[in-house]
């Protein structure tokens, strides 16, 4: 899109807010980002400063030498990090509870928008509301809802205990919290997408003689297919990044009901800073391949005349 | 034969009555048009004899058979919308060959069957080479016309269409208007489409459906409608009008007090409107007829219409006059050949 006269600024104005906008770019993602990756390797940054030294000095052989032992040690002590068995837990839960949390979002993201959007009941506009709770409220409140809700003195705590059951504390009670803080992401993107696209669609098939579940299967599901994927990806994304409300919830077990960032807290209040570096390196990878996919989708979204 | 038939339909949203007793007979094989205002009820009619919408009282039976609580699903019919609601990401011959495909494994015709039939009626609506497109990769005119053939293979009791050429500029609508006409009288299936464009419904319909504020005011062929309007709404939203508020008194009609002579016998005393065409007048001298000054003149078809200004009416009077030998500010004076009149009360 071509700016015209009449809507555009002057070159300087324009320069200085793009230039605006990347400098807060930088400073605010691109530097924190980097840095994280950077603490994760600090042996490997110690062997380039050296490094760096000595190629002042000319010595070429003892730089690239030093460079070399460098990264050798640092990519040891990553790995060493990573292949902790409490890290190994840790990864283990936090992809376990997103492989729950994530269908289930999936699911009642779909029926709560799909009934949003193409029927007409009572209590329609609470219901909206209701979705955004889990965006609005403190994670915190989100974690401790449920210990006031499983704890051993909370409502149903006493009976759960009675029938062995362990929610608080304990993996189920980290899936349930996840699940409610990221119950928003998939109606989110859907709501607006079901919106625009009206019941003209779903009428036509219904007319042509296609059952509820063919019409959704064939009609409405392919409609939303890329906004689906999208929130999918928004919700897997914040499902192994929650901190608050599963901090509160999960007792900080080692190796039993720490996620990934709990395991980063724990880390790096022990002072083994390169460790907890070098998980959360691991959750940032995570964060920019969901942003990969969500790029490629958006080029996708694109390219496709009228698409989504 | 009667096709459809409806019977006291009426339906409320909220507390706004949309329809209002509505009883209507559609003959088979008739092209019917429901014509009004937005607003008037006409689509929610139409969704209610779909089986989209449902109403609150009354019947709607087709062939005699009560279909009034049947889904759309179970009616038969076949429903085209106003913005086409062609599956985006099917091609033109998935979409057409859509309602066969999904039928129940036993009733549902082979691949190739449905092929061929899919064949049969892109031919039909002469999009024969564009089975492979999507529907983003077509024109308006075109994607209404897969959807109408979509709609078709379903093979339908009747057809119904919402505003089908709402959404399309003028000259495709036209093309389209007349193609579908070629279609129905070569199909010959029963068909009632909703528009709020009078001239459309009068060219394309065989009978049309005056709707206003949820009541049927009139049906008729597009001649009577034009010439025997059945009430004010009908003679102002069919065809161009002129009106003016009169007073009918003891056999003579009063306009500002003024007496016109046209006759009255027949009208019960009392306020009412005089409605005329602007072509169905003659000029006369100015004591016995509408004295009025030009204010406006522009040709129309070998015609001139004329503007004319009537003292103390903010409405211009339109008439047809033959051209030449009036100017911009003459006076002249007219009198309606061919008039009707309507009590006021009931004036749109």
């Amino acid at each position: 899109m071509s700016a015209t006269e009449t809507t555009t600024e002057s070159a300087l104005v324009r320069r200085l807010l793009i230039a605006a906008a990347l400098l807060f770019l930088l400073f605010f993602l691109l530097l924190p980002l980097l840095s994280v990756f950077a603490e994760a390797l600090p042996a490997a940054r110690d062997g380039l400063t050296v490094g760096a030294h000595a190629l002042g000095n000319g010595a070429v052989g003892t730089a690239s030498r030093m460079v070399a032992a460098g990264f050798a040690e640092a990519g040891g002590r990553y790995w060493a990090a990573i292949a902790d068995p409490d890290a190994h837990a840790a990864m283990r839960l936090t992809l376990l509870t997103a492989a729950i949390a994530v269908p289930l979002n999936l699911v009642f993201g779909l029926a709560a928008s799909w009934a949003i959007t193409k029927f007409d009941f009572p209590g329609k506009g609470f219901l909206v509301t209701l979705i955004d709770l889990p965006l609005s409220v403190s994670p915190v409140v989100g974690g401790l809802i449920f210990i006031l809700l499983f704890g051993a003195n909370g409502w149903i705590g006493p009976w759960l205990a009675a029938h062995d059951i362990q929610i608080a504390f304990a993996v189920p009670g980290i899936v349930i919290a996840t699940t409610f803080i990221t119950f928003p992401f998939v109606a989110r993107e859907l709501i607006p997408v079901m919106a625009e696209q009206g019941r003209d669609d779903e009428e036509a098939a219904v007319a042509l003689g296609a059952s509820g579940w063919q019409c959704f299967w064939h009609v409405t599901l392919p409609n939303v297919r890329w906004g689906l994927l999208y929130g999918v990806l928004l919700c897997t994304a914040r499902a192994m990044g929650e901190f608050g409300a599963v901090s509160v919830i999960s007792g900080h077990i080692r190796g039993e009901t720490d996620t990934m960032p709990l395991e980063v807290e724990i880390l790096y209040n022990e002072y083994n800073f390169a460790a907890a570096f070098a998980v959360a390196s691991l959750l940032a990878l995570l964060a920019l391949v969901t942003l990969f996919i969500k790029s490629v989708l958006e080029w996708r979204y694109g390219t496709q005349g009228g698409g989504h | 034969m009667t096709a459809i038939s409806v019977e006291g339909v009426s339906r409320r949203f909220g507390r706004f009555p949309a329809l209002d007793g509505i009883d209507l007979e559609v003959r088979s094989g008739e092209f019917l048009a429901l014509l009004g205002p937005s607003g008037s009820g006409k689509t929610t009619l139409l969704r209610i004899l779909a089986g989209l919408d449902f109403a609150d009282g009354g019947t709607v039976r087709f062939d005699r058979e009560d279909v009034s609580r049947l889904p759309i699903a179970r009616r038969q019919v076949g429903f085209v919308f106003q913005h086409y609601a062609l599956f985006r990401h099917m091609t033109v011959a998935d979409n057409v060959g859509f309602g066969l495909s999904v039928r129940p494994r036993r009733e549902r015709p082979a691949k190739a069957e449905i092929a061929r039939r899919v064949e049969e009626l892109l031919g039909l609506v002469q999009l024969s080479d564009l089975g492979g497109r999507y529907p983003a990769q077509l024109s308006g005119g075109q994607r209404q016309r897969v959807a109408l053939a979509r709609a078709l293979a379903v093979e339908p009791r009747i057809l119904l269409l919402d505003e089908p050429f709402g959404a399309l500029d003028a000259k495709v609508r036209k093309d389209l208007r007349r193609w579908l006409r070629e279609l129905h009288d070569r199909v010959g299936l029963t068909s009632i489409f909703v528009t709020h464009d009078q001239e459309e419904a009068i060219e394309l319909a065989d009978r049309v459906v005056v709707v206003n504020k949820g009541r049927i005011e009139q049906v008729a062929t597009p001649d009577d409608l034009y010439a025997d309007p059945a009430s004010a709404f009908v003679h102002d939203f069919v065809g161009e009008s002129n009106q003016l508020p009169v007073t009918v008194k003891g056999g003579r009609l009063l306009y500002e007090g003024r007496a016109l002579p046209l006759d009255v016998q027949e009208v019960t005393d009392g306020s009412a409107n005089l409605f005329f065409r602007p072509h169905a007048i003659r000029r006369v001298d100015a004591k016995d007829g509408l004295a009025a000054t030009v204010s406006h003149l522009r040709p129309n078809g070998g015609l001139l219409r004329v503007e004319a200004d009537l003292p103390g009416r903010a409405v211009p009077l339109e008439l047809d006059l033959p051209e030449g030998g009036l100017a911009l500010g003459d006076t002249l004076a007219v009198l309606p050949t061919r008039y009707r009149l309507f009590p006021a009360e009931t004036a749109a």
